[in-house]
């Protein structure tokens, strides 16, 4: 234990560290380089966050944020899996799809703003796609791959041990993937972030991406940049917890990666 | 313990399967002797690296022998083994147990691999890889619990039963593999070189346990190894095959010897020269002169 102890300080002070050392930059940079209306300090960006938590106003945006990403990331997820594994499970289906697929991974989300809004209207139902576009693509990919990557020794010994084609895609094939859709997981919360602004350049009245957006109009960099910040915090903190939780309830799926 | 596993095995099998007991099976009558008869099979048939494994292969395995495959790398053994557990189909000839037509798996011919670290479930703990076969056959979780560890028991990993494999050593692998085969009671297993991958000790320690095994169940065993002495030590018959493209059994020797064996018996070393020397023949190659 004390040894698991130290490494963890040790990547702690590393952490907070590098984390240090990216704010000093930040600070040198904004007090001697740069326009001091173009870059806020640390501090004054400090200052405009405490405002902003204070008033309450933050975590209204986050809030919000929050919500639309969790929606479009979960529908995201959930469609992804099922068509991935369908993809990965019948033949014809992967290789209809994967040319379309191939099309689609280079369009943006930002790309769908305008066909959203035309689709969707202005509502919340436009940010939930552009979202959802961003996640489910990766899902779908992610997914099929583990599907199609489980070894054929693994489904010979079920075949041999009596299991039914069906058998063998609900309890061996599934599991297989398992590693491939929690890493596409992974991945596809940051793409979700990522597609938090492009979905709130669609008349939104509050959250982050509507923040960033609405701040650049009044030149106020240092709300600016408390949205940026608050993004990459948000999403780094999230995916530590998902990490998190990966290592503490998927160890079974996920440790004979590492081990083969 | 003083209680002998085998024979402790045998009872509490007896009563969860409702009298069919499962000890010395090789002596029911309703078991098959193995047949192969002119077995052809190429792979990528009309593509560039269309390759022919087996060229009229034939082989006939007793009920309840134990018969090595021995051959060369690359000569057709494994295609052999995936044949008879169903995995693939022959081209040409067909292969039989008794006179049902092998077609598809099943679970009186169950396989332990090589590369136990893809055979077994990574996701399941070694009990539950055991219980999987139960299971599907639709036995409650109780039963198939209790009878999975019997056959834990019997392969030496009891103590290891709640570890998942990415925590057992090699050996211990192939002691969970073989579990996990035996549980269902199979009139044949197919072992695909399963100690070729151990250390030296772990496999004589292997080697011996699957002889004690198969001596008291006497299912019909069908070993596939590239390693004359192990085959010396463990079949009562040696099918030497040709190299490959285009591979077939050559020739089979019969070892009447009694077990164990030690390399260094007279009568093993006398056979074990005349396989050899078929070997050679077949590699080009002379393992001992100049």
């Amino acid at each position: 234990m004390p040894t698991s102890l130290a490494k963890f300080l040790q990547r702690a002070a590393i952490t907070a560290t590098s984390i240090c050392i990216g704010i000093f930059a930040w600070a040198v940079f904004a007090a001697n380089f740069a326009y001091p209306d173009l870059v806020p300090t640390p501090l004054e960006t400090l200052k405009t966050a405490t405002q902003m938590i204070v008033s309450g106003d933050l975590f209204n945006h986050v809030g919000v944020s929050l919500v639309r990403v969790l929606i479009g990331y979960l529908a995201g997820c959930i469609i992804g899996i099922l068509v991935g594994a369908l993809m990965g499970r019948i033949k014809i289906v992967g290789q209809f799809a994967e040319p379309l697929l191939q099309l689609m991974r280079p369009i943006s989300p930002v790309a769908l703003v305008p066909l959203s809004i035309i689709w969707f209207g202005i509502g919340d139902m436009s940010r939930w796609f552009i979202i959802f576009y961003g996640v489910v693509i990766i899902m779908i990919m992610n997914t099929a791959a583990g599907v199609a990557a489980t070894p054929n020794i693994r489904l010979n010994a079920a075949r041999c041990l009596g299991a039914t084609r069906r058998q063998i895609f609900r309890r061996i094939v599934i599991p297989s993937a398992v590693p491939y859709i929690l890493t596409g997981m992974r991945v596809a919360l940051g793409f979700a972030f990522m597609g938090i602004v492009a979905a709130e350049m669609i008349a939104a009245q509050s959250g982050i991406g509507y923040l960033i957006m609405q701040s650049r109009m009044l030149l106020r960099t240092d709300i600016m940049f408390v949205g940026l910040v608050t993004l990459g915090v948000l999403g780094a903190v999230i995916d530590g917890f998902f990490k998190l939780a990966i290592d503490r309830t998927m160890k079974r799926y996920m440790e004979y990666q590492v081990n083969i | 313990m003083g209680v002998d596993p085998v024979t402790n095995t045998a009872n509490v099998a007896r009563r969860d399967s409702a009298g069919s007991s499962v000890s010395s099976r090789g002596r029911d009558s309703s078991w098959h002797e193995l047949t192969l008869e002119g077995v052809s099979l190429t792979f990528n048939k009309g593509k560039a690296n269309e390759y022919r494994a087996l060229d009229g292969a034939s082989l006939k395995v007793r009920r309840g022998e134990f018969f090595c495959l021995l051959g060369p790398s690359g000569c057709g053994k494994s295609t052999i083994l995936n044949l008879i557990a169903g995995f693939a189909r022959p081209d040409l000839g067909v292969i039989r147990m008794g006179d049902r037509q092998i077609t598809d798996a099943g679970t009186e011919r169950v396989v332990v691999f090589q590369d136990a670290s893809n055979a077994l479930f990574p996701w399941l703990r070694a009990h539950q890889n055991v219980e999987f076969g139960l299971s599907i056959q639709g036995l409650s979780n109780a039963s198939a619990a209790t009878r999975a560890m019997v056959y834990l028991d019997l392969v030496g990993l009891k103590d290891h039963a709640n570890k998942f494999p990415y925590e057992l050593s090699g050996g211990m692998k192939q002691r969970c593999q073989l579990a996990r085969a035996l549980v269902l009671e199979p009139e044949v297993l197919l072992m695909d070189e399963p100690f070729a991958a151990l250390d030296a000790i772990s496999k004589r320690i292997m080697q011996k346990e699957l002889l004690r095994i198969w001596q008291h169940y006497r299912m019909t065993v069908v070993y596939i190894t590239h390693d004359v002495n192990e085959a010396m030590l463990l079949a009562q018959k040696v099918a030497v095959m040709r190299r490959g493209p285009a591979s077939a059994v050559k020739q089979v020797f019969e070892i009447n010897q009694a077990y164990p064996r030690k390399p260094t018996d007279s009568a093993v070393m006398e056979i074990l020269a005349k396989i050899e020397a078929s070997l050679e023949e077949e590699v080009g190659v002379s393992l001992y002169a100049d």
